[in-house]
Formats: structure tokens, C-alpha cells, sequence
């Protein structure tokens, strides 16, 4: 499986293999990705279903099905999947204690022209205060297959938050387990714990740091909820230097779970890459808005400039 | 059945919620005839295997009216009377609103408006996957109605031919305080519903509205639009005002039972 290969490709390609397998995989998108979802849909009659624009609906109805043992999957654009219909999430899966498969493209700002109504920098945050959820940012094809794999019939709810750009660097199934991040590269003088496409940026961010003869750590996570404490922790630990680079907003992301679960650790200085909390509304493409709020190479060592060294 | 059958149901409300210093008496008298029909006359369960897969189902939407619910379960041995004798108390299963991992019966935690329909929609299409063919009441308030997922909901049934799909509407005024041109029938028609229209207090009407449902031959989901009183049964407490969620004084629950008796 290529690393480069699209997210959304593979989240179709894995609908087919997994439903062919168990006729109580059924998938509801709101009105996106069906025509990729053709192969799934044409080998799975009737369990596919381009609902409509209504998304809070949407949403409820999966729970309906999970009601009656079905496995539903939740798919269209985060903005209106999260935050739109996070009551229906909240009380309709979490409150009745069903399981469920949400899975967004279109977060964070991969939509970036269209500006902040079709952006959403918050659903960690968000999805973080609802017991029963599993949160997921699957930032590579072999990660989704073999985290979808892992958690789509279990008792909970499980978040795919899937990025537009993959992060380019090769795992094999083995690697991925939920919950468990993965140390990429050991490291003496500084973690950079990654999520999302920002590994790229963590392993490049290291290589520039490695010029000027400091030593970093790369930890990938994959899960954000739960978090692989274990790691994280025995890595701040032993560095007392962390950055934390996610396309979320500041509040509630990541970061804030790293600060909270290292929190017995003295003397750690701490940064965040992140998007401020406030609207990004700048225009010109995914990379421009990266750039606009520090999420680069760049971003990146400046934000270590001013508050690691 | 005769009007006034279900006063002992009543009483049991309106005991209810005094001993529970809580409850939304007018609410679950709006929808009591309804509710005590469809456990009596038209669905198919079992009370000592809830979760039985060919059972029908029935989904309160406008849950705060979950009082007339409970009696229900009560009367059908879902429940027992010491469930009953802790409603609103520490360690017991009922609540204000129904919460289904906990109360045998209960087919949705419902409370905030809007959401039963589209659940029950979800468990139709969920039913027409396993090639399962239960029936699917959810009865909604006319306030809940201002709930665009309401709409949604009734928009997808439609178009899919959930004709197991069956949703009673207790009209009895609330929404229209606010928003008063509402003509519910024409909505409901203009959605592609099979709508019939009764007084919601009527044994007869109620009888003949669930048989026309069950004779349908139409691939429409239904809707009986059931014009009803809040409070009905209790002159005193009948209509849009402070009963709403008023826990009797002794005095007046004297009064109400007399009403009642």
C-alpha cells in the first residue's frame, strides 16, 4: 500500500474488502465520495446509502441501525459530521451506549478556500467530552485499513479523522495498533510528538535540529483518544522538551492531552504547533494556511527558538 | 374501550409524581389513551424478553411525556412496583425521561426533541437489511414538530417506502402557541405520509385510525395526527399554563382525584 495513496481512496477501498466480509457493515455518506463508493455499494446491495444533506439526521439513523447489531459508517465532511450533529452523536450513540463508525474528510483546514464554514479545527476537543468514543487521525492508506479493522465492531464509537494529505512515511499493518503510538526515531535533547500529515514535518523539523547538534525524539500518534500515555510519558521524561504539531486548534487538541498526562513531570518546557484559537479565514491553498499558522519546518523551529532553547 | 377508561393510569400519575416531587402530568394525559391502545391492542411483545428480535417497537419521542409510558410498562409486567415507587429517587431506574440502558421497554433515551423519529428511521432501514419486517410507532409533540429533524426524518421515510413505519402526532396546541400557522396535516401529506387525522381521546377513532394502519396497502409510512387536550381528564389542570411541570399541593391533588374518580 503506497504511503502517498488517498486517505478517502483507501476509506472506499477498505468499505469494499470489510463488507464483502460481514454483511452488517452498512455505510451512510451525505452526499460525498459516493461515486468512489460505487464498488462497495454495487457489492453490497443495500447497505449503502447516499442520504442526503442533512447530517444530524444522518447521524441518528446509523445509531438506529447500530440499535438493530448493524455496523454503521458515518461518512461526510467534518464540519457538519462533528459539530453540526454533535447532539446527535452525543445522545443518540454515546447516551444509548451503541457503537458506530464516524468518518470525516474535509477536516481542519484540508478544504482551505472554502474558508471557515467548510473548515474544523475542533473536533478533538469536541469529541474528547463524550464517553465511549475512540478518536483516531489515521494520517496514512495502511493506517485507516488496520485501525478500522481494529475498532469498527467494537463497542464504541470510533472517529477516522482523515486528512487530505497523507504524511508519506511507509508503515506496515503490523505497526498500527490502536491506542499505541510509535516511536519513529530515538532522540536525547527534545520530543516532537506528531499527528496527522505533521509527521512529515516533525521528521524534517528533526533533521534541521540535528544540524544544530540537538538530539530529537519523533513520536507519532495515531489515536488521540486513548492516547499512548506510556510512551509520551517515558519521552518527556527523558527529554524534559516537547513539542506538540497537530492541525487542531490550540484548545483541547493534543497538546492539552500530552500537558495533562506528563503534568508529574518537573522542569518540561513545553510548546504547541497549532492552530490559534480563533478562525483561520486567509485563502490560497492548504500549504499557504499551514504556513499562516506556524505549521511548518519553519513554524516549527522558531516556536523551539523562542520557547525550548 | 370507553373515554375515561384509563383514570386508574391517571391516578397512578398523578401518585407518581408527587411522591417523586416531579413529573409532567398535563404531558402524559395528552398521550395517555394513545399509549395504553397501542400496548392493549396493536404491539407485538414480549415483557419477559424486551429484546426480542421480532418484537415491534415503540419509541416516546417527546420523552418528558414518559410518565403515561411507565404506567404502560408497569400494566404489561415490564416493570415492578417497587420501579414505580422510585421514580425520581436516588437508585431508581426511572427518570423524567426514559433512559433506555436502564428502564426494561424503553426503546430510546429520549428528552431532547427531535431525535426519535430519525432513530426509528435508522432502526427501519436497519430492519429492511436483515430482512426483518417489525413495526415502528413513535408518537412526537406538535411543539417537537418545530424540529427540523423531524422533517428530515419524515423526508427519508418517505422516499424509502418505510411503510412499518408508523408516527403518532400529539397535537394538542403547545407549538402552535408560538407558531400558529401550522397546518400539520398538509405537512405531513406534502412529505408523501399516509395521514389520517382523529381525536386523540377517542376510543373509537383511536381503534379505527391503528386498524386503517394495519390494512394499508399503500407503501407510504403513516401518520395519525391525533388532536388532543393537555391534561385531559382533570378540567383543572386541561390546557397550556402553569401544570405544565406543577407537582400537585394537597389540596389540589384532592381535587384532581376526585376528577379521576
Amino acid at each position: 500500500m503506497s504511503p502517498e495513496k488517498s486517505l478517502r481512496q483507501q476509506f472506499a477501498d477498505t468499505m469494499l474488502s470489510v463488507g464483502q466480509a460481514d454483511e452488517n457493515l452498512a455505510v451512510i455518506v451525505g452526499d460525498i465520495s459516493h461515486g468512489i463508493l460505487q464498488p462497495f455499494a454495487k457489492a453490497c446491495p443495500g447497505r449503502f446509502f447516499n442520504i442526503g444533506i442533512l447530517e444530524p439526521t444522518m447521524v441518528s439513523l446509523g445509531a438506529g441501525m447500530a440499535r438493530v447489531g448493524l455496523y454503521p459508517v458515518l461518512h461526510t465532511i467534518a464540519p457538519f459530521l462533528i459539530e453540526r450533529s454533535f447532539e446527535q452523536i452525543k445522545l443518540d450513540f454515546c447516551y444509548h451506549k451503541l457503537h458506530g463508525n464516524i468518518v470525516s474528510v474535509g477536516s481542519a483546514f484540508d478544504y482551505s478556500n472554502l474558508g471557515s464554514t467548510h473548515h474544523c479545527y475542533g473536533d478533538f476537543a469536541l469529541l474528547k467530552t463524550l464517553p465511549g468514543m475512540e478518536i483516531t487521525y489515521p494520517g496514512s492508506a495502511v493506517e485507516f485499513d488496520t485501525l478500522f479493522r481494529q475498532a469498527y465492531n467494537n463497542d464504541l464509537v470510533t472517529y477516522y479523522r482523515l486528512p487530505g494529505t497523507p504524511h508519506g512515511v511507509e508503515f506496515k499493518a503490523s505497526d498500527i495498533e490502536l491506542g499505541k503510538g510509535i516511536k519513529i526515531v530515538d532522540g536525547s535533547d527534545i520530543t516532537l510528538i506528531a499527528t496527522g500529515p505533521h509527521l512529515r514535518t516533525a521528521l524534517e523539523t528533526r533533521d534541521r535540529l540535528s544540524e544544530n547538534k540537538m538530539d530529537a525524539e519523533v513520536i507519532y500518534v495515531h489515536t488521540i483518544r486513548p492516547m499512548d500515555v506510556d510512551l509520551v510519558h517515558a519521552s518527556v521524561n527523558k527529554t524534559r522538551a516537547v513539542v506538540v504539531i497537530e492541525e487542531h486548534m490550540r484548545s483541547g487538541g493534543l497538546g492539552d492531552e500530552v500537558l495533562r498526562e506528563t503534568r508529574d513531570i518537573s522542569d518540561v518546557r513545553y510548546a504547541s504547533a497549532s492552530i490559534p484559537d480563533a478562525f483561520v479565514t486567509g485563502y490560497g491553498g492548504y500549504e499557504e494556511l499551514c504556513d499562516s499558522v506556524g505549521l511548518t519546518v519553519d513554524g516549527v523551529m522558531s516556536l523551539i527558538a523562542d520557547k525550548i532553547i | 374501550m370507553t373515554e375515561g377508561m384509563n383514570k386508574d393510569l391517571r391516578r397512578m400519575i398523578v401518585d407518581m409524581t408527587v411522591a417523586g416531587r416531579d413529573g409532567h402530568i398535563p404531558s402524559a394525559f395528552s398521550i395517555i389513551d394513545i399509549i395504553t391502545y397501542l400496548y392493549s391492542d396493536v404491539l407485538k411483545f414480549d415483557s419477559a424478553s424486551p429484546d426480542a428480535a421480532d418484537r415491534d417497537y415503540f419509541i416516546l419521542s417527546k420523552g418528558h411525556g414518559c410518565l403515561a409510558l411507565y404506567v404502560n410498562l408497569h400494566r404489561h409486567g415490564y416493570i415492578g412496583d417497587h420501579d414505580i415507587a422510585q421514580f425520581c429517587k436516588k437508585g431508581g431506574i426511572l427518570g423524567e425521561h426514559p433512559d433506555m440502558t436502564k428502564v426494561p421497554g424503553a426503546e430510546a433515551s429520549t428528552g431532547s426533541l427531535g431525535h426519535g423519529l430519525s432513530f426509528a428511521v435508522g432502526i427501519a432501514l436497519g430492519h429492511r437489511i436483515k430482512k426483518m419486517d417489525n413495526k415502528l410507532f413513535v408518537l412526537i409533540g406538535d411543539g417537537e414538530s418545530h424540529e427540523g429533524t423531524v422533517w428530515e426524518a419524515a423526508h427519508i421515510a418517505a422516499n424509502h417506502k418505510l411503510r412499518n413505519m408508523c408516527v403518532v402526532v400529539d397535537w394538542n396546541q403547545s407549538g402552535m402557541q408560538l407558531l400558529p400557522e401550522d397546518d400539520l396535516p398538509a405537512k405531513w401529506r406534502a412529505f408523501g405520509w399516509h395521514t389520517q387525522e382523529i381525536d386523540g381521546h377517542n376510543p373509537g377513532q383511536i381503534e379505527t385510525a391503528f386498524r386503517a394502519v394495519a390494512d394499508k396497502e399503500t407503501d407510504q409510512p403513516s401518520v395519525i395526527i391525533a388532536h388532543t387536550t393537555k391534561g385531559k381528564g382533570v378540567p383543572m389542570i386541561e390546557g397550556h399554563g402553569m401544570w405544565h411541570h406543577r407537582i400537585p399541593n394537597a389540596e389540589e391533588y384532592a381535587q384532581i382525584m376526585e376528577a379521576l374518580s
